[in-house]
């Protein structure tokens, strides 16, 4: 186990460099930021000077090789817009985004799973057809049209729902507030359901086809049949022994899910209002503010990176086969 | 298989339900403002309020209300009203402008605001060290200032290096955002840019970063009272988002309403749309740069023709593409000035694309057999409203109507930025700057020099230059209201542009506030109160 941890560490170091050269170089050749950040009006001089004192001026690879040095120190630079450190603007955003992510992984999982099953155990049923149909329109459907059919119908029509807007939670329990955080809870949670049931739209649909197969495949297997005939009841044989091994593949699904869902928050935060990293990253894209979209980008691959590695744990101890090492 | 099994899925559901509805319950779904507040969509985060610094649109609104400017310009006629100084005084030789300041404004550290404090702003602007860049620098640069010092405690003298029109120098330095020395000294700009120390009639009392900024009234500010206790700005990117909620009643005044929203807002009974002719001028450049990879084109060269640049003007029709495309009515430009400073002798071109055709014919560019008398590349940006690619299609389909083949070449926004600083865009780009309603010479200084930064085509009229040149000189208003006159016209007959329109500020209003828009674009709130 320690030998296979230290072996993918070394292997996402290598992930890490390679995402951030990419992220580097590609966000250099869309042009020079510099002009960005000085007045419309500047000189020739002045722009020369901004430059210089941006470092724009160096080769691209002293630059890279700068920025990966104050990487190492936990200094991404300052944000060429907001005239203040870039890791501190994206981690102040991070909260948001992850109570977003957090619950339209929830909502993935407690609704897919379920109608997944349910599909699986009607298999050829008019319900499993519904289900199945409801499914791929759930994949079709972009996400940016999605929120604002939400916003028009449960937000506007029905007044049922915030339109736009977060209620933080993470943020004030970090802050030392915890009844602060208490008390926003209801209100944060009505925020939270359309945005997040629109990033978490695909997820479900996906999930609820994978769950379906998964299990028709697990439930026509040998010891399914011997758990019938030995007289327990279908609920024991489902939950039991279908589900439990339908679940492995679902988990490494789910897992990175996680990391899809991350990516998928950005066109959402920018309708609902979300003031996340995703929406922050968007900004950054179109200001070409170099700093914050390399810490952005840093961070999530961080996320992801993470993630896949307690799932690889993880993996261990739902099937014992698996060995690591 | 037994479908019948009674698996927890229904109860499980039944969990969700209640789960998702127990809030609703709790709390009230939609916030609706009190009494006391007024709430203002805008679509960007201000990203910094350094009053040094900010150059948005958003970030300027806020601090208008948190900072003092010298003057004010005024709602409707483009006056500049006294605001932090009282009056002006200039020297005989137009080099120094002597400003005294209201006695009994407070910094939010509780010191009064000073003369020193309006020296120390200018000098902190134009400090290299600083490396501001935002529009305070641009007014300094503008203006030719060389130095500023405190007289006493209420007169502060700035010295310029040449004379300059009273009103245009005035109205620069009325840009800058007028800050404490005392807190300004001691804070980092990290900090300055994060937490404003102000002197206005409002203070920022939270800032959540791309969610809100919440000002709260200050009642001891001297000048003027606010009719709202607060004013929250909260930010909505999306503008169908933004209409939603002003439609919800959540939101009092959004920006840039789309065309598609008009009809809506106006029908849904709780908001209505304004709509004005806006400072922001929206046209085709035409390059005049040699040296450039379509310099040599024939389509490049054509374009150095002013009789191809007038007959041009003949092809397209402004106002029937603000209607079309941007749903709002809209009068054609007749040059780089905004009303009501224009040339008021000078007609629209009108949309003849029979006379443009008769016009390019003797300018010595028939058509071949194809139909096509040359090529042209447009190159705009792809994004909505009166700059956007729609109104970069309709403009290539006009000019090829009358044989002037026109392809648009979409760039992402900073290459754009890029080549239009750089002046290598074209040979044809549509773009906007600001401009204002109260300086003609504001909205001139577009073009200060053939060579100058902004002068993004390169026009070189001789005449045009001699005249700018003289502007300053000018003894008395007249003098220098014919120069301009006569300015605008050269300009009109040797248009550097395809002259298109003020693009226009469209608005929606909660039929809840008493608000007028204004054409700058400015959203100036204190005077707004309660129908």
């Amino acid at each position: 186990m320690f030998k296979y941890l230290v072996r993918r560490l070394i292997r996402s170091g290598f992930t890490i460099l390679g995402v951030t050269f990419v992220t580097f170089i590609s966000l250099h050749l869309a042009g020079d930021p510099t002009l960005l950040y000085v007045s419309q009006h500047a000189s020739a001089n002045e722009i020369a000077e901004t430059k210089a004192k941006l470092g724009f001026d160096r080769p691209i690879l002293e630059q890279y090789t700068r920025f990966l040095s104050g990487m190492l120190r936990g200094d991404l630079g300052n944000s060429l817009a907001a005239r203040a450190p870039a890791l501190p603007l994206v981690l102040d955003r991070l909260p948001a985004t992850i109570e977003l992510t957090f619950f339209a992984m929830i909502l993935a999982t407690v609704i897919s799973i379920p109608i997944g099953i349910y599909a699986a155990i009607h298999r050829g049923k008019a319900s499993d057809g519904g289900i199945m149909l409801l499914a791929i329109i759930g994949q079709s459907m972009p996400s940016f049209w999605l929120g604002i059919m939400l916003i028009l119908f449960v937000g506007l029509s029905l007044r049922l729902l915030p339109i736009s807007g977060q209620v933080p939670i993470i943020k004030p329990i970090l802050e030392g507030n915890i009844n602060e955080a208490i008390q926003n809870l209801p209100d944060a949670f009505l925020h939270l359901i359309m945005p997040a049931f629109t990033v978490a739209v695909f997820s479900i649909s996906r999930n609820a086809r994978l769950v379906r197969s998964a299990m028709l495949e697990v439930l026509t297997q040998d010891y399914v049949v011997t758990a019938r005939s030995k007289g327990l009841s279908e609920r024991v044989i489902i939950i039991r022994h279908a589900f439990r091994n339908a679940l492995v593949p679902v988990i490494t699904v789910l897992g990175l899910e996680f990391g899809f869902l991350l990516g998928g928050v950005v066109i959402t935060e920018t309708v609902f209002s979300w003031p996340g990293v995703g929406r922050l990253l968007f900004n950054s894209i179109n200001q070409r503010d170099i700093p914050v979209v390399l810490a952005a980008v840093l961070l999530f691959e961080f996320l992801f990176i993470g993630l896949i590695f307690a799932l690889d744990i993880l993996y261990v101890y739902l099937d014992p086969r698996i060995r690591l090492d | 298989m037994n479908s019948k099994v009674n698996l927890p899925v229904r109860g499980l559901l039944f969990l969700l339900i209640i789960l998702f509805t127990l809030p609703l319950v709790v709390v009230n779904a939609q916030d609706k403002p009190d009494q006391d507040t007024i709430v203002i969509a805008i679509d960007s985060d201000p990203a910094t309020l350094e009053p040094a610094q900010v150059s948005t649109r958003a970030g300027a609104n806020i601090l208008s209300h948190v900072f003092l400017q010298l003057y004010e310009v005024g709602q409707a006629d483009g006056s500049l009203v006294p605001y932090l100084a009282k009056d002006y005084s200039t020297s005989a030789d137009g080099l120094e402008t002597t400003f005294t300041i209201n006695e009994g404004v407070m910094c939010e550290d509780g010191s009064e605001m000073t003369a020193e404090d309006v020296a120390y702003s200018i000098k902190r602007v134009a400090d290299p060290k600083n490396g501001f860049s935002g529009n305070s620098n641009f007014d300094l640069e503008a203006s030719g200032y060389v130095d500023v010092k405190a007289v006493d405690k209420y007169k502060v003298t700035v010295i310029f290096k040449a004379p300059q029109d009273d009103k245009l120098r005035r109205g620069l330095l009325s840009e800058m955002y007028m800050h404490c020395k005392g807190p300004y000294e001691k804070m980092t700009l990290e900090e300055a840019s994060q937490k404003p120390s102000g002197n206005g009639p409002y203070r920022v009392m939270e800032w959540v970063k791309d969610d809100h900024v919440t000002l709260e009234r200050v009642d001891s500010f001297p000048l003027r009272k606010g009719n709202f206790k607060y004013i929250v700005w909260k930010v909505i990117p999306e503008s169908s988002t933004r209409a939603a909620e002003l439609i919800a009643g959540n939101v009092d005044l959004i920006s840039n309403v789309t065309a598609e929203q008009i009809k809506p807002l106006n029908d849904s009974g709780v908001a209505k749309v304004q709509i004005v002719n806006g400072t922001n001028r929206f046209y085709v450049g035409f390059s005049q740069v040699p040296g450039l990879p379509f310099s040599d084109t024939p389509g490049g060269k054509a374009i150095l023709d002013p009789k191809v640049r007038v007959a041009l003007q003949y092809a397209v029709d402004p106002p029937a593409i603000c209607e079309n495309i941007l749903g709002v009515a809209c009068d054609r430009m007749t040059g780089m000035v905004n009303k009501p400073n224009d040339n008021p002798d000078l007609k629209p071109y009108p949309y003849d694309p029979a006379k443009a055709e008769e016009l390019l014919d003797a300018a010595g560019y028939p058509k071949d057999a194809n139909g096509v008398r040359f090529e042209l590349t447009l190159q705009a940006r792809k994004r909505s409203g009166p700059g956007g690619s729609d109104v970069a299609q309709a403009i290539a389909q006009y000019l090829s109507d009358v044989g002037v083949k026109t392809e648009v070449q979409f760039l992402e926004n900073a290459e754009f930025i890029n080549q239009i600083t750089n002046h290598q865009a074209g040979p044809l780009f549509l773009l906007s700057t600001g401009g204002s309603v109260w300086s003609a010479q504001y909205d001139m200084a577009d073009f200060p020099a053939p060579k100058a930064t902004t002068n993004y085509i390169e026009y070189s009229n001789t005449e045009y230059f001699k005249l700018w040149d003289s502007l300053p000189f000018a003894k008395t208003a007249e003098e220098s209201r014919a120069i301009e006159l006569k300015m605008e016209e050269i300009f009109y007959n040797d248009p550097p542009w395809l002259m298109l329109y003020q693009g226009p500020e469209v608005w929606g209003v909660s039929n809840r506030v008493d608000y007028q828009v204004r054409p700058d674009g400015q959203t100036i709130v204190y005077a707004t109160k309660l129908k």
